[in-house]
């Protein structure tokens, strides 16, 4: 059975919602990380099936990048989380509110 | 395959990858007495990036490299030179403030010259990748010199909502992209621009244009995606935020500028109106947050806000009445360079006034005219140009954008003007209630005053670069229109 | 025998030869070792964890240090493997700049151990 690139973006598309929503409801700094992977990766599914589908190198050449920047990112985010864990001992982002919007 | 490599057209970024290592080396190698060669480094390093700049700017000539889509025109050297003078602006400030501060020194050079060198390579990205690592680039770094006071958690704390914030908003661009990609098969920004052309009545086009601009709104703070930039400023070491309202702000502006008038012109119909609602949303709002805020640094986050919306105008109004979009294009460069210096300014005054206040409160900065003269000149300077009063630099600003608005002429263009006008008079009344503050309130506190608390050598001297250029733009606006006189010679490469 | 099975003999050869190789070295040691078992040695060993309790339980924030660490090392490798395909058409330049490629990386790593990032305390 042959699945067209249309399915690959529907489950992207489901997949960037689940992320999103999760960012949006979900109050722990690490399940919000990786709502944010599960977003990126929805974004690399949507590439590659468009670049499968257009038969187009390019798409490929920007999950690469993708990839290694989404990388860095999380560290970067792991790195701040756990300087903060240092200082105290909580996950949940509503309990770091000294600076009021 | 055969393929050149221009290496003059990448001189300035190779230039700061050296400076880069070298920082980087320097760190691991000297022990701490010794830590001030890093700082050192960093400012020449800076510097020399600069020469290249000018060789490639007399030459003159457009040069394009790998199939387009890395291109050093006049438009990308006038923003590469304002990255550059912003930079070396903002390492001045830092010097004394990190050295006091008592924190790592070589990371905090090594991370900001990344996100310089990452807002050099957005200045000539013409393809959707480069753009990405470019913006990711700048922003990155970001995330952890926001979070640079360790100790404190207002600084955790700002680290982390910015963090959160910035890659949401990269993933919503993300996802944008690889629409737009998978629409039209094409990265590089003129590919697309033909054919994204008379596209605009598809539904998923219309997502894809949406899900850019919202993750843009992001990166330059325009309301309602602003809600992370006060917080970020306040946490954030004072240059370093001094650095992300004017290097980060400016380096999304360019992003989102490129995507519009490159590749997504034929396209106009669907962004012009998010970006009117975004300009006027961000210009009322901002301004009136700023109006109740009683902490200095919050206001200039407010105040770069609203500074966001004047700066969203020109390209708004153009494209909402199907104007041609190329005197926006130079209005908005000018407003940019302008908003930068006099920028800068302000924040380098708030780092020399809170060494005497020792807060960021403004009741504490009462009366501050009377211990300091010199510094109250200041405080009323790059304020009062920030309100855009004649003769300082800020006039010019609000004097092109008010031009090309009339220039594009229709309805719903002078709706926009006439809420920029409102804000503008809004905007004035905060700034000078700061100028009033520091010359006629009473002292409500003491000051600190000794030898410390002046301003240090590297931080005069950011002080004074500043001054001499708000004064002399306002008085020969002629020395910045060329900046948007070369923005329009813009390669689209291919 | 046909050519199809012939090769699948090689595979055989291959497992036969990794079969023995595995129990010849667990056969030698336990020959040569000493024994002594406690109790903490005989438990199941799990990367340093102890393996008894809730699914749930607390790991050390110090293991995302090292979890960062690889994290980033193991991604850059992605970069070389398609400059590995192409190679051979890019010739010395190519050669030049995926030193400064790792060059670059090197650096990150002799970061990391001067700051003491893969010392256990």
């Amino acid at each position: 059975m042959i699945v067209s690139a249309g399915y690959y973006m529907a489950l992207a598309a489901a997949l960037f919602v689940i992320g999103a929503l999760g960012m949006l409801l979900r109050r722990n700094v690490l399940v919000m990380f990786m709502c944010i992977e599960l977003m990126l990766n929805a974004v690399n599914l949507t590439l590659i099936s468009a670049g499968r589908a257009l038969n187009d190198l390019n798409g490929q050449v920007a999950v690469f990048f993708i990839l290694v920047v989404a990388a860095a990112e999380v560290v970067v985010g792991l790195a701040i989380i756990v300087a903060i864990f240092r200082r105290r001992s909580t996950a949940s982002i509503d309990e770091l509110s000294e600076l009021r919007g | 395959m055969t393929f050149t490599i221009d290496y003059l057209a990448l001189a300035p970024e190779l230039v700061i990858v050296g400076t880069l290592l070298v920082v980087f080396t320097l760190d691991m190698v000297l022990t701490r007495p010794k830590k001030f060669w890093i700082a050192t480094a960093a400012v020449a390093g800076t510097a020399l990036a600069a020469i290249p700049l000018v060789i490639l700017g007399v030459q003159g000539e457009t040069r394009s490299m790998f199939d387009g889509s890395y291109v050093v025109d006049e438009f990308a050297l006038v923003l590469k030179g304002l990255f550059i003078v912003a930079a070396y602006l903002v390492l001045l400030m830092s010097h004394h403030y990190i050295e006091s501060e008592r924190y790592y020194q070589g990371e905090y050079y090594f991370l900001l010259l990344a996100s310089v060198l990452g807002s050099l390579v957005m200045a000539s990205s013409r393809d959707l990748i480069i753009l990405f690592i470019g913006l990711e680039l700048t922003t990155a770094p970001l995330f952890l010199l926001t979070g640079w006071r360790k100790g404190d958690a207002k600084s955790n704390e700002a680290s982390l909502k910015y963090f959160i914030l910035g890659v949401l908003s990269t993933a919503i661009l993300l996802y944008g992209m690889s629409f737009l990609y998978g629409l039209t098969g094409e990265i590089t920004f003129s590919g697309l621009a033909e054919a994204t052309a008379g596209r605009g009545d598809e539904p998923a086009m219309v997502m894809a244009i949406l899900f850019v601009i919202v993750g843009f709104g992001f990166k330059i703070a325009a309301v309602p995606f602003h809600f992370w930039a006060p917080d970020t400023y306040e946490g954030a070491p004072t240059p370093i935020t001094a650095y992300l309202s004017v290097n980060s702000k400016i380096a999304g502006f360019v992003a989102l500028l490129l995507m519009l008038y490159i590749a997504l012109p034929g396209v106009s119909e669907v962004w012009a109106p998010a970006l009117w609602i975004l300009a006027a949303l961000s210009m009322t709002v901002g301004n009136l947050s700023a109006l109740r805020q009683t902490n200095i640094v919050r206001l200039l986050a407010y105040s770069s806000v609203a500074q966001a919306g004047f700066m969203l105008v020109p390209f708004a109004a153009a494209a909402v009445v199907g104007a041609d979009l190329e005197e926006a294009f130079a209005a908005t460069v000018v407003y940019l360079a302008i908003y930068a210096v006099m920028n800068l300014g302000a924040f380098a005054v708030v780092i020399a006034g809170a060494r005497k206040t020792r807060s960021g409160e403004l009741s504490a900065w009462a009366g501050l005219a009377q211990v300091d003269s010199r510094l109250g000149v200041l405080v009323a300077v790059f304020f009062f140009s920030l309100a855009g009063i004649p003769p300082l630099a800020g006039w010019f600003a609000k004097f092109a954008m008010f031009r090309s608005v009339m220039i594009a002429g229709g309805t719903t263009t002078v709706v926009l003007a006439v809420i920029a006008a409102v804000n503008a008079v809004i905007a004035l009344y905060y700034y000078a209630k700061v100028v009033k503050t520091v010359w006629v309130d009473d002292p409500t506190g003491e000051f600190v005053e000794d030898v410390e608390a002046a301003p240090a050598v590297s931080l005069r001297l950011a002080l004074w670069v500043s001054l001499a250029l708000t004064v002399a733009i306002g008085f020969f606006p002629a020395l910045v229109t060329f900046v948007g006189d070369a923005s329009r010679v813009i390669a689209v490469g291919g | 025998m046909s050519p199809y099975f012939e090769s699948y003999l090689t595979v055989g050869a291959f497992a036969g030869l990794g079969a023995v190789l595995v129990l010849g070295m667990l056969g030698i040691a336990a020959v040569l070792r000493p024994t002594n078992p406690t109790s903490a040695k005989k438990m199941t060993y799990e990367c340093g964890v102890d393996p008894v309790g809730s699914g749930w339980s607390q790991t050390y924030v110090r293991y995302y240090v090292f979890g960062l660490l690889f994290v980033i090392f193991e991604v850059e490798a992605v970069f070389i493997f398609p400059w590995a395909i192409i190679l051979e058409r890019l010739g010395v330049f190519g050669l030049v700049e995926m030193m400064i490629f790792i060059f670059i990386l090197v650096l990150g790593l002799v970061y990391a151990i001067r700051k003491g990032v893969l010392e256990w305390e």
